[in-house]
């Protein structure tokens, strides 16, 4: 399907060309600027919403910077579709981007479940799938069509439990939300830090978006950590960190990139001060595209900072456009998919992206602490 | 009196009405396994084919609930645990045994229907609202041991299915085969469950519905009817869920939580308690619409929402209420209370 | 005692409370009409927002927040009743009146409302938190010997407390209350009697809804957390807490919904968070089977 694709692109392409000699050039023009269209499947209502809305505004700064800077003779275009973060609607959206064939390759979706559900179309497809967030363990290897723009956490969790181990903690409790993604954060953690002897004293998982931590911080209290690592994301996090200065609970809280987020620190005030947490993006530092991305993102968001989920997104688009350079001018679903794979220390505002055989990210990470309510750079 | 009117009545509609209902059937088979496959392969898009499918698959959910809530009247909070329960059973046989779709998917209803007897035997004495915070609170436990026990369910994970739809050992592949097996499946389970529910059984489940008390003094066995119509339910949701597995490929606890219940209680319910069309016609339309209405944007399940509001608000018994029982029960009242008959029974305003 | 215990018994009691604080409205307008109100959950965000609103633009004492909310959720209740109850309402036959049908309608009609408000606030809102600002939060600690509860605990017993007895006091001894009662009772024997059932009906709305909308803004300060389906899960447990309680009877529910806290916070004492909602339906289906009146019910019938 996907060569007939190119093959038809390219016969009308020559023959645009060919009856431009004879019409005069109209033709041609028409064809050259027929655009390259990328589908881009997210949340965009439903309780997830505002993860998706994210993705969106950085996929827009991102397309209209590249539409604007000529690297390419013709415009990309992205035609975004909501899936509320329902299978059901992931899987019907994947159907549709497949069918439309002027779509070369697909963004997306938020959830694990919903990038996993999808990806099964985009196998058989055979339609290049690179996703921001989709954590899960087995999603790179579901086949060579899907990529992922996130950090795995046998990555994010061997850094993390150097550092523990490195700030003094022997003994960490460990939670994390139920889901696929903290399944990993645990098992991403737990080994490397029970191979330097490390002991885990507590580990529990809670079912995402409880409202209360209170019983399960009495608790880790009574497991007398040293630390806690957590795997939540910033909204609980901040519930979190609130109720743990409500119970008086003074243990230092380490946590992941997901937590990064302005909003964390609007949430919980100063009840945020001094948690620890890794990152592959902070709008605080020097680098020129990072500073280009935060204005940019300031502008269409009354000031606000942008979090990591944005700047995940933000490059996600751009590797996939960069992969469209590459490919230039057979831009095709299989053309596509080997610009992916062949991405390459791409330069992005979350570090400097690669991909492995797999197509899973290789990521610098970057040791922040929240002081006075800022996210700052650990040396 | 109204015996004699019923059957005078009979010879002369009786036929006909027969005949009406052979159409219509035969129109359905028609439309299912010529003209809709014929617009598919004509459109060939995959869209349309999943569509398609996931219309069909939630058509057998809404039919199977429509046994227990719209037939035998029990409104049922938890019924997508036990899709849920057939997806998992037919998930983890495909994945970690290697046993395919020609196995599996009985098992998935069987298993699910054994669960669903399982849970039934001490709930089902339970009346009205109870019996919903019941089947709730079962719901709710079935799917907190899909996300939680992650020893046996992988948990949060999911469930990836590696291989398509084998029948016998033959591999379906084709997007059409595929289509054609689940509207198969689909349209024999319809079947049965209008068999079921069109007959004295659906007869009996219907007298619990409108009065259990008078239908346990008449000495039907309401408990072992409600148990029965209950673990048939389950078994339908439990072939649906294995259907949903097979055609998807990946399947995770979210996507059987409560609000999926929800949903298909209101596809019941919007298209008319009691009534197998109307249960169908409510799943065509909540899984149609959002997809009709991409293009509105953000706001499209606001318009879900307010087309549901209105459609409930205009045809307060749905699309299709129960319209034969209604008009049996006003040609009753008429005889033994003049007048009432008269009086439209909310019916269409 | 080991003060662990303790503390953990004052975690689920006060998460009893919230819970409590709910069920009270929910089950005020679940005896008036016999239906579930899918709605109720979206009145308690509402509530929320209604009071964040006015935070953020003028920043007034909180009692004045509690009382705005309370007229937003009095204006609430008696559009949602107008809505999505009184068209069903129409028809007064006996046939009708019996027909579960028509009582399904209703309860479709407020799923359908509650939806469609749910929707329409995340598109104004957003889904995510909302940014409530630090010094509304009622969450300053106290402790009480080896234990801590916060300030907002105190303020959210007072609440129930109050809205408990002043309930109870119109139930049982004002006209009004007993209007209540007689149409829960047997709306059509009211009916005949003269007591004008619409009207009562509009009024057990608007309590409720006031009730309702109330706990949405003191759970959100207490929290912290103020999102468009913030409801949802306090209404599940409201919905829970008011079964097992037997339905008629509203100190029941309070009493259930305490029972339901502190069983959520012992199973994540001695299991695990992600088993405590277990325990929780366990106890329910339990209660269920063995207790065929409901806990503190009188003369239901149930099974």
């Amino acid at each position: 399907m996907t060569s007939v694709t190119g093959i038809t692109r390219r016969t009308a392409l020559g023959l645009a060309l060919g009856t431009g000699l004879v019409i005069g050039g109209a033709a041609g023009a028409w064809a050259q600027e027929d655009p390259v269209v990328i589908g881009y499947q997210l949340p965009l209502t439903g309780n997830t919403a505002q993860y998706g809305q994210d993705f969106k505004t950085a996929a827009e700064i991102a397309l209209e910077d590249f539409n604007a800077s000529g690297r390419l003779p013709v415009p990309v275009e992205i035609i975004f579709e909501d899936s509320r973060s329902d299978a059901k609607e992931g899987v019907n959206i994947a159907r549709k981007f497949v069918d439309n064939d002027d779509i070369v390759a697909v963004l997306g979706d938020f959830t694990s479940t919903v990038s996993m559900a999808a990806a099964q179309v985009y196998k058989q497809a055979g339609m290049p799938q690179l996703s921001q967030t989709a954590s899960h363990p087995d999603y790179a290897r579901i086949s060579p069509y899907q990529f992922r723009n996130i950090t795995t956490q046998a990555q994010e969790g061997e850094v993390n439990a150097n550092w523990l181990w490195e700030r003094g903690f022997r003994k960490v409790a460990v939670i994390a939300e139920q889901t696929d993604w903290g399944q990993a954060v645990v098992q991403g953690f737990t080994a490397p830090f029970e191979e330097m002897g490390g002991e885990i004293v507590y580990s529990e998982f809670f079912n995402r978006g409880l409202p209360d931590f209170r019983s399960i911080i009495t608790k880790i209290q009574r497991a007398e950590p040293d630390a806690i690592y957590t795997g939540l994301f910033y909204e609980d996090g901040a519930q979190f960190l609130k109720q743990m200065e409500q119970l008086g609970a003074d243990i230092p809280v380490h946590s992941t990139s997901a937590a990064y987020n302005q909003k964390l620190v609007e949430l919980a005030g100063p009840a945020a001060d001094d948690l620890y947490l890794t990152a592959t993006f902070l709008p605080t530092s020097e680098g020129e595209h990072v500073q280009e991305f935060v204005a940019a993102w300031k502008a269409a968001r009354d000031g606000q900072e942008p979090g990591q989920f944005p700047a995940q997104a933000y490059d996600a688009v751009n590797i996939m456009l960069d992969a469209v350079v590459r490919a230039w001018p057979d831009v095709t679903r299989e053309s596509m998919r080997e610009a992916l794979a062949a991405t390459e220390d791409f330069p992005g505002v979350t570090g400097v992206t690669s991909f492995d055989e797999d197509g899973e990210p290789e990521k610098q990470m970057t040791r922040a602490r929240i002081v006075d309510g800022v996210f700052v750079e650990v040396q | 009196m109204s015996e004699t009117d019923t059957v005078t009545d009979r010879p002369a509609s009786a036929p006909k009405a027969r005949a009406r209902a052979r159409l219509l059937q035969g129109g359905i088979l028609l439309l299912l396994f010529a003209l809709l496959p014929a617009v598919l392969v004509w459109f060939d898009r995959g869209y349309f084919y999943q569509l398609a499918m996931l219309a069909l698959i939630f058509v057998l959910l809404a039919g199977s609930l429509h046994l227990v809530t719209g037939v035998a009247g029990l409104l049922h909070l938890g019924h997508a645990a036990f899709y849920g329960v057939g997806a998992y059973i037919a998930g983890l046989l495909a994945a970690d045994h290697g046993i395919g779709f020609t196995i599996g998917l009985p098992l998935a209803g069987l298993g699910a229907a054994a669960i669903a007897f399982l849970v039934a035997l001490p709930t089902m004495r339970l009346v009205s609202i109870y019996f919903a915070v019941a089947t709730l609170a079962i719901g709710q436990m079935l799917f907190l041991v899909m996300q939680n026990w992650v020893a046996v369910t992988k948990g949060p994970n999911g469930v990836i299915l590696f291989g398509g739809i084998d029948l016998f050992g033959l591999e379906i592949g084709s997007r059409l085969g595929i289509y054609y097996v689940v509207a198969v499946v689909v349209a024999v389970s319809i079947w049965v469950i209008h068999r079921l529910t069109d007959s004295y059984y659906g007869n009996a489940l219907r007298s619990l519905r409108e009065d259990d008390q008078c239908a346990g003094a008449m000495g039907l066995d309401t408990v072992r009817l409600k148990m029965e119509a209950f673990t048939i339910a389950s078994f339908f949701a439990g072939i649906a869920g294995a259907l949903w597995a097979y055609t998807t490929g990946y399947i995770s606890p979210v996507d059987f939580d409560f609000f999926e219940s929800i949903l298909i209680l209101a596809m019941v319910v919007v298209g008319g308690l009691g009534s197998l069309p109307g249960a169908i016609l409510g799943a065509l339309l909540l899984i149609l619409l959002p997809e009709v209405l991409r293009d509105v944007g953000d706001v499209r399940n606001m318009l879900v929402g307010l087309v549901m509001f209105l459609s409930i608000l205009f045809l307060p018994k749905g699309l299709f209420g129960e319209v034969p029982a209604l008009a049996l029960m006003r040609r009753h009242f008429d005889a033994a209370w003049p007048g009432a008959g008269e009086r439209r029974v909310g019916w269409r305003g | 005692m080991d003060p662990y215990y303790v503390q953990q018994l004052a975690i689920g009691l006060s998460l009893g409370m919230i819970y409590a604080l709910m069920a009270i409205g929910f089950t005020l307008i679940f005896g008036v009409l016999n239906v579930v109100n899918f709605a109720h959950g979206e009145v308690y965000s509402i509530g929320a927002f209604a009071g964040l609103l006015l935070i953020t633009a003028f920043g007034p004492p909180l009692l004045a927040v509690f009382l705005l909310v309370l007229a937003v959720g009095a204006a609430t209740g008696f559009g949602l009743e107008r809505l999505a109850f009184r068209p069903f309402r129409r028809f007064s036959d006996e046939a009708s009146l019996k027909s579960r049908a028509m009582r399904e309608a209703t309860l479709m009609s407020s799923l359908a409302l509650s939806i469609f408000t749910r929707e329409a606030m995340e598109l104004v809102f957003g889904s995510e938190f909302q940014t409530v600002p630090l010094d509304y939060l009622i969450n300053e600690p106290i402790a009480l010997g080896p234990v801590t509860i916060v300030t907002g605990d105190i303020i959210i017993f007072v609440a129930a407390a109050v809205m408990l007895g002043g309930l109870q006091y119109l139930l049982t001894r004002t006209a009004t209350g007993r209007a209540i009662r007689a149409v829960s009772n047997n709306p059509l024997g009211a009916k005949y009697v003269g007591i004008n059932t619409n009207r009562t009906i509009v009024l057990t709305f608007v309590i409720g809804s006031m009730m309702g909308a109330l706990a949405g803004i003191m759970v959100g300060l207490y929290y912290g957390a103020i999102f468009p389906a913030m409801g949802f899960t306090p209404a599940v447990k409201a919905f829970v807490a008011m079964v097992m309680g037997g339905l008629s009877s509203i100190p029941g529910a309070v009493i259930c919904a305490l029972i339901i806290g502190v069983s959520e916070s012992l199973a994540t004492t001695f299991v695990s968070s992600v088993w405590a909602d277990m325990v929780a339906y366990s106890f329910l289906l339990l209660t269920l089977v063995l207790f065929p009146q409901g806990l503190f019910g009188k003369g239901r019938d149930r099974v």
